[in-house]
């Protein structure tokens, strides 16, 4: 099979999977997640295999142009929500990651697939510099899911009459221990790709900053959670501030992605 | 055939239900009665405050004689008991058996206490022998049937007693319950009940009095945890998770500016206000303070409905869990009617080979051990193989209901 054809039987299994979450939350019935892992799991190994099979036909690390890096980050995702699971059953954190999966899917599959082959991109840096950023991005995403289901679930209590959102969200305390655990695992992750995609520009362009806008927000990003991280173990925060500064992290974390999947060079240095 | 005769608070008024209620100790007489002098092969008795029933197993519809057992029993006449009975027979009353233990036909839907009190209604009717294969069936699929609703739906999930509801408000607030630290504000009984639970899950108590300093202690000392004067409010409100407020005071207790002074203090911590007095005992704008979550009774109450209602959603996929189980049940009874026929049947044909092989013997003279065998095991396989083919078709049939209407011709085909 080709990474095509895999990716599309993936895009199918993620499809299930947030389909049958949305329907269970829009019903208002309790979210019964086995048949949504059993989709997800299927759909996880058909990613795999079809990233596998995209580094062979690539011929390089497969996280180069909007196809490639929309397909690894959302396996990325998934791999980080799988692992989450494994230790908190947080069903409803389901209700973020299924569908962004299925999305970033759905764009890999619209996109043609990067045919760029520059020498820049055999360093060993593409697959160290990438995996490391990726998996901070799916582990920011999980932080700023669980802060945004703490706002809900505050919301839900302030109003002290419970809808829906009531009796799907975790208690505020989990939601809240999640995205704070996510947020330093996040964070590391990020530092060591900043650190390796500096190193990354000296070894290509003989400088270690290329006055990029990914760069730029990347740093921006990196500052919030030093501050969030900061202000969680010096002052105490948690809850509501943690969860809104979460979010806005996220939000440099996720146009540096943006940024970085659709400007065609690995930086505007290489243009 | 399974009949249940009985009443519950849909169709009774309590002083009616109270008057059939059997006292536990009474119950082995009663159940030797229902199969002395009603005749009932099996018989349980299920008596609760919200229902009284009799199960039974007969072979004649006995319901009204099981009717008019209760009233004779109760010394009432049957004619006051009538319009407040009902009597269910066969699918009707595997259904009801299956409906009650899942707590599906329960005053407060899906409440728990229900199952043991049907299991102990079997117990005490299996000591008292009048437990046969029937009922021990019913009750076991029945019991499986109201386990599975219970963990593959929400019936039982979500408190409706307002205690309760307290509780899991706190759950849903900080989680696990343990050390965080609960502040009594005035020693009353629902503030201690609410308490209790609380504790039980592993909070710590603190609880203030006022003028009577004594009671106080006794509660703080029940709850395992401390006493303290109610001069230390703020103080107390600095450390507290949780805050149960319900004294007999006319006005408010807890104001807007004690918990504004306990908040600074908190680092963010969440805290969550039980106000249970009426009147109130803290100031209704505390609310509107960041990370301060009030619940006066009001909305405890209203939790509690909100709660119900999921109850009744989640009831709906307990029903087609049980009926899918309850149509099990009775497809296995009536793959059960076949077997006297089938018994019949075997015995007729083992008849005809051992009088064939009988015959053979005469014409061939003696045989040799070997051979005697080989006769016994050809003729015998020979019928096996012919009998097995209507053996499964006949269960079949009977599972689907369809045996009884054709069993004339059944027998007449088979030459019975």
């Amino acid at each position: 099979m080709t990474s095509r054809a895999y990716l599309l039987m993936t895009l199918g299994f993620y499809a299930v999977g947030a389909l049958q979450i949305l329907a269970q939350a829009l019903m208002g019935r309790r979210l019964r997640g086995n048949l949504t892992l059993t989709a997800t799991l299927l759909g996880f190994a058909f990613h795999t295999a079809g990233l596998s099979q995209r580094w062979t036909e690539a011929g390089r690390f497969p996280a180069v142009g909007l196809h490639d890096a929309a397909s690894f980050v959302a396996w990325a995702t998934v791999l980080v929500f799988l692992l989450v699971h494994l230790r908190a059953r947080v069903e409803a954190l389901g209700l973020f990651v299924y569908p962004v999966a299925f999305a970033l899917m759905l764009v890999a599959a619209l996109t043609p697939a990067s045919e760029r082959d520059d020498p820049i991109l055999k360093s060993l840096f593409l697959p160290i510099h990438t995996t490391l950023a990726f998996f901070g991005y799916a582990a920011l995403f999980v932080a700023c899911a669980m802060g945004v289901l703490y706002l809900i679930q505050e919301r839900e209590l302030k109003s002290r009459s419970p809808r829906r959102f009531y009796y799907l969200i975790p208690s505020l305390e989990r939601c809240d221990t999640i995205s704070g655990r996510s947020v330093i695992v996040g964070f590391g992750l990020l530092t060591l790709a900043i650190v390796t995609g500096v190193l990354w520009n000296r070894a290509a362009f003989g400088r270690l900053w290329t006055w990029d806008a990914k760069e730029w927000s990347a740093l921006l990003a990196w500052v919030i959670y030093v501050m969030l991280i900061a202000a969680r173990q010096r002052a105490g925060w948690g809850g509501r501030r943690a969860a809104l500064l979460g979010i806005v992290g996220f939000g440099a974390v996720a146009f540096t992605f943006v940024w970085m999947s659709l400007t065609p060079g690995v930086s505007a240095a290489a243009r | 055939m399974i009949v249940v005769v009985g009443l519950s608070h849909r169709t009774a008024p309590l002083e009616v239900r109270e008057a059939l209620a059997f006292p536990r100790e009474a119950l082995p007489q009663a159940l030797e009665r229902l199969r002395a002098e009603v005749g009932l092969a099996e018989a349980m008795v299920l008596s609760t405050c919200n229902r009284v029933e009799v199960y039974g197993r007969a072979a004649a519809p006995l319901a009204p004689a099981v009717a008019s057992f209760l009233a004779d029993y109760h010394r009432r006449p049957a004619a006051e008991l009538d319009p407040f009975l009902y009597r269910l027979e066969g699918e009707e009353a595997v259904r009801h058996a299956f409906r009650v233990a899942a707590s599906l036909d329960s005053m407060v839907l899906g409440e728990p206490q229900i199952l043991g009190q049907v299991k102990e209604a079997y117990q005490i009717a299996e000591k008292a022998g009048s437990l046969g294969a029937v009922l021990n069936a019913l009750r076991n699929r029945s019991i499986s049937a109201a386990k599975r609703a219970r963990t593959e739906t929400g019936i039982g999930e979500n408190a409706v007693s307002i205690s309760y509801v307290a509780v899991e408000l706190a759950r849903k607030i900080f989680g696990e319950l343990k050390d965080r630290s609960v502040l009594l504000v005035g020693a009353g009984k629902m503030s201690e009940l609410a308490a209790r639970h609380l504790v039980r899950g592993g909070a710590q108590a603190t609880v203030l009095g006022g003028r009577t300093f004594q009671r106080a202690e006794q509660l703080a000392a029940a709850l395992g945890g401390k006493a303290a004067p109610f001069e230390s409010l703020r103080a107390e409100l600095a450390r507290a998770d949780i805050v149960i407020s319900g004294t007999g005071a006319p006005g408010i207790v807890v104001q807007r500016e004690d918990v504004q002074a306990a908040c600074s203090g908190r680092r963010q911590r969440p805290l969550f206000l039980i106000d249970i007095a009426v009147p109130r005992d803290i100031d209704p704008r505390a609310a509107d303070l960041p990370g301060v979550f009030l619940y006066d009774l009001d909305d405890l109450r209203s939790v509690a409905e909100a709660n119900l209602r999921e109850r009744r959603k989640e009831a709906a996929a307990a029903e087609t869990l049980v009926e899918g189980e309850v149509l099990e049940f009775l497809e296995w009874r009536r793959s059960l009617e076949v077997v006297p026929l089938l018994v019949e049947l075997r015995q007729r044909a083992d008849e005809i080979r051992r009088a064939e092989v009988e015959k053979a013997r005469k014409r061939l003279g003696p045989l040799t051990p070997e051979q005697e065998q080989a006769l016994e095991a050809v003729t015998t396989a020979i019928v096996n193989k012919l009998l097995h083919p209507p053996t499964v078709h006949l269960k079949e049939m009977a599972g689907n209901g369809h045996a009884r209407e054709h069993m004339g011709l059944i027998r007449k085909l088979l030459g019975l």
